[in-house]
This record gives structure tokens, C-alpha cells and sequence, in this order.
């Protein structure tokens, strides 16, 4: 991620962060990418693996 | 009691900051309520009249309960959160509000209106978080029980370094209504003590079901210090190996003092076999992309309207949080699944797993990082995505006198099993019988 990129998207979120924080936010940007990278297989998932365990409805 | 905890308290928390709030007047009033209950013959159990702490998330009516935020400094709740009504209700006496990392994420931090605490072994180093105030308010003996929350390690972390017993029970065991959220479906409340009784007595006294809590367990509450009792010979315990010699690879102090404690429930009558997951970056992945989602819906107003009330590290950690997708987080919850049914399985013909609970003995407090917790990937973070009791239990001491510790995980439910066998443990060994020296 570049700064500039950076800059962009606190915008969209509406975030005030300060100047002297954000260099220390993109550097450590890649962190949470390669976390997010580490999701999505290479190979693909199957499509059984989805989240409806998440949702409940109660019985009554 | 209550008054040989508050003195002791005036005497050693100006160097600790384990407390943000000390609740003396409520306390001793409580305290001669209790005696004068007990003195006629009403005795509410082991808790009764046994001064406690609670992590400043958690919601106590009347007194201020702010998260450890500026954010929340003024924040007055009307009623207890359900568990410290559960606590009271076993005669447990409030002594205070504990520190906390801000929000249960952000921290150490020395940028809030009230400092970090500091860990009793060494005023230098690192309580662990977020239960910080818990594990140093517990080991300093300022209290004899406190509690904790648990998102991704928060409390077995501190225990760990601490030196302490502390579990995360099984999600829903402990309804998480009145307690300040970090992430809903990682969130788990529970006990931090000087052994795996105590947290058992805690437990007992936490755990029951809440219809106000969507996720609260509708199950009978075992008796978990009953359980203790009962025989660990025969266990079947697997052991997680890979997660600390190559994931996140303990110092030499840490492995040998976790293959010491194999040797000795060995010794007790357990069978313990190796046991290979997926790599602990995968099941990490998955917990802090849904932590730091949830976390940030959860702020989302406040950020956008008051991002520098916040201390830095907790909104900086935010700000990453805000660059995550929505498919992001469908793939973390669609890989959540995945690894709760490989750690079921993997489970099938086990009692329980071992494992490390952190790498390291305490490390100095001023070496924590703000972007730390995504440096390495946590040993506690699986057992948040799957639900699972997980218990920090301590295994010894580094050469200079710091905790080393080893964490017990069971299958969910089976919060007894996990406590037998750390109660069994600690029986069988002498690490409680040393304490922080304090003067």
C-alpha cells in the first residue's frame, strides 16, 4: 500500500488520522495483507466452507 | 481481609497501576455485610466475603466504567454486567476496577488518562494484555481473584506473564452482556486467580445462562471444582508442538519448561502424542481479520467523530482495521469454519491438546510495539476462532525469576477437563508456591 493510497482510503472512512501516524500505518499495512492473502487459497475452497453456522434464527 | 487487600493496595499500586479505581468505602461496607450474613449462618459458598477485581469493561452499576479511554472516561452504567451480578450474588466483594489495555486492544499504552500496569515480577516488563490490571492485581495479591476477556489471548496472556491459572472458557459459557465488546464472536469473559481452583470457584460463579446474550450457553453449569477431584490418569493429551518450535518459536526456556510438564502429567498417568494442525498463521489470519472487523464496526462512530480521543495505539490499530473488506471477512468467517472442523477432528481420540500459551517469558513493557500483536502470529488466537476452553497454566521460571507457562486446551464444554488436569499439574509441582517480590 502507498501512502498516497493511504490517504485515500481514511478519506473514504472518514478518519482524522494525524500526519505523524500514517508512514507507520502503511509500513505496516502489509501485516494485515498477508493475513488477508493467507484466506483466500490459492487452490480455492470449497464451496460447502461458507458461514451459515453464523446466522440463527430462534426456534420459537 | 477486604482491609489487609486495601492497605496493601495503597502500599504497592502507586508503582503497579493495576487499579484505575480502588472502591474501599463500597468494599468495607460489603465486607461488614458479609460478615454479619455469614455470622448468622448464610454462607453463599467459597466466594463469600473474598475481595475481587474487575477488568474496567465490565459493567458495574454506578461506578464509572470507562474501557481504560478517554472515550469513555465518564461512561456510568446503570446496572452490573450479568456476570458481576453473578459474582456478588456468591458474596464476592468488588475492590476496584483493574486496568485494561483501551477497549481490551490497545495498549501498553502510556498516552491515556491512567498509565499501564506493571508486572509484579519486574516493574520493567510487560503484565501481558489486555487483562493487564487483572494479572498484575492477582499476582501482587491485591486481590484474590479478578476478572478478564478474552479476544485472541487477553486473558491467558496475562496469566501466562503474570504467573497465574486463567481460562477462556468455551464461547457462551459466560454471557458477555455488560461487558464491553472488542469483537462479538471472539469475545469471551472469564477468570484470572492464583491456581486453577480459584479459577474453577470464579467460574462456577460466572458461568450460567443469559437471554440478553444471543451466543449464552442454555446448558445445566457443571460444578467445576467438584471436577477437580476427579483422577487424571488416563488423559489423552495431544501435544501442538509445531505451533512453538516453528510457527512462533518459543526461547529454549519456554520449550523445555513445556516438555518438562509433558514429562510430568506423563508421570501422572496421562498418554501424550504429538498432534499437526494448520500452520498457526492460518488460524491467526482468520481471528484477527474478524477481530478487527468486528472491533471496528463496533467503533466505527466514535473514529470517525473523535479518532484522537482514542490513544494512539488502539486507533492506529482501527485505522488498519478500516481497510479490510466485507469479502475479506466472509472469507475469514468461510475459513473459521474450515478450522473448526479440522481442530474436531484432529481432537477425535483426545481429551485435550497442549500447548505454549506465549513464547517467552515477560519481555520489557517498553519493547511492545504499536503493530506487535500482528508481528508474530498469537499461540492463543486458534482457540478464540473455535470456541475451545483454553487455560494458561505456569510451568516455571527463567533464570532471572520470570513465569514460564504452558496453556491446556479442551473441547467445548469440557471447561472441567481443561481445569482438572491444570489443578492436577499444579499439585503435582511447586511453581505456586513462589511470589512476586514486592517490597
Amino acid at each position: 500500500m502507498t501512502r498516497a493510497e493511504l490517504d485515500a482510503a481514511l478519506a473514504r472512512l472518514g478518519l482524522a488520522v494525524p500526519e505523524g501516524e500514517r508512514d507507520q500505518i502503511v509500513a505496516a499495512a502489509h501485516l494485515i495483507e498477508n493475513m488477508v492473502a493467507r484466506l483466500r487459497p490459492v487452490s480455492g475452497r470449497n464451496v460447502a466452507a461458507e458461514p451459515a453456522h453464523v446466522v440463527y434464527f430462534p426456534e420459537e | 481481609m477486604v482491609d489487609s487487600r486495601l492497605d496493601r493496595i495503597a502500599r504497592l499500586d502507586g508503582r503497579l497501576h493495576s487499579f484505575i479505581r480502588v472502591l474501599a468505602d463500597a468494599a468495607r461496607h460489603e465486607a461488614r455485610a458479609s460478615e454479619a450474613e455469614i455470622a448468622a449462618g448464610t454462607y453463599r459458598g467459597p466466594l463469600h466475603g473474598i475481595p475481587i477485581g474487575l477488568k474496567d469493561i465490565y459493567e458495574t452499576a454506578g461506578v464509572v466504567t470507562t474501557g481504560h479511554s478517554k472515550v469513555m472516561q465518564d461512561h456510568v452504567p446503570q446496572k452490573d454486567a450479568f456476570s458481576v451480578q453473578r459474582l456478588r450474588d456468591a458474596g464476592a466483594i468488588v475492590l476496584g476496577k483493574l486496568a485494561t489495555h483501551e477497549f481490551a486492544f490497545g495498549g501498553p499504552s502510556f498516552d491515556l488518562p491512567w498509565p499501564p500496569a506493571r508486572n509484579p515480577w519486574d516493574l520493567s516488563r510487560f503484565t501481558g494484555g489486555s487483562s493487564s490490571g487483572t494479572g498484575a492485581a492477582v499476582a501482587a495479591g491485591l486481590v484474590l481473584g479478578g476478572t478478564g476477556s478474552d479476544t485472541g489471548g487477553s486473558i491467558r496472556g496475562p496469566a501466562a506473564f503474570c504467573g497465574l491459572a486463567g481460562i477462556k472458557p468455551t464461547y457462551g459459557l459466560i454471557s458477555r452482556m455488560g461487558i464491553l465488546p472488542l469483537a462479538f464472536s471472539l469475545d469471551h469473559a472469564g477468570p484470572l486467580a492464583w491456581t486453577a481452583e480459584d479459577c474453577a470457584i470464579m467460574l462456577q460463579a460466572m458461568a450460567g445462562h443469559d437471554a440478553a446474550d444471543p451466543a449464552s450457553a442454555n446448558r445445566p453449569v457443571r460444578d467445576y471444582r467438584a471436577a477437580l477431584q476427579r483422577d487424571v490418569n488416563g488423559l489423552r493429551l495431544g501435544l501442538v508442538r509445531h505451533f512453538y518450535e516453528r510457527d512462533n518459536e518459543a526461547n529454549a526456556a519456554t520449550c523445555d519448561a513445556i516438555a518438562a510438564a509433558a514429562r510430568t502429567l506423563e508421570g501422572l498417568g496421562c498418554s501424550v502424542r504429538e498432534v499437526t494442525l494448520s500452520p498457526l498463521a492460518d488460524w491467526v489470519a482468520c481471528g484477527v481479520v474478524i477481530m478487527l472487523c468486528e472491533a471496528y464496526a463496533i467503533h466505527e462512530a466514535n473514529l470517525r467523530r473523535r479518532f484522537t480521543d482514542y490513544g494512539e495505539m488502539f486507533r492506529d490499530r482501527m485505522a488498519l482495521a478500516g481497510l479490510i473488506t466485507g469479502a475479506d471477512y466472509v472469507q475469514a468467517l468461510r475459513r473459521r469454519r474450515e478450522l473448526i472442523d479440522e481442530l474436531d477432528r484432529a481432537m477425535e481420540g483426545l481429551d485435550l491438546l497442549l500447548t505454549a500459551a506465549a513464547p517467552t517469558e515477560a519481555p520489557p513493557i517498553d519493547a511492545v510495539g504499536k503493530f506487535s500483536t500482528f508481528e508474530r502470529p498469537l499461540l492463543t488466537m486458534p482457540f478464540n476462532v473455535t470456541g475451545s476452553p483454553a487455560m494458561s497454566v505456569r510451568c516455571g521460571y527463567t533464570d532471572s525469576g520470570l513465569p514460564l507457562s504452558f496453556q491446556i486446551v479442551g473441547k467445548r464444554f469440557d471447561d472441567a477437563t481443561v481445569l482438572r488436569l491444570a489443578h492436577a499439574y499444579e499439585q503435582a509441582t511447586p511453581w505456586r508456591d513462589r511470589r512476586p517480590a514486592l517490597q
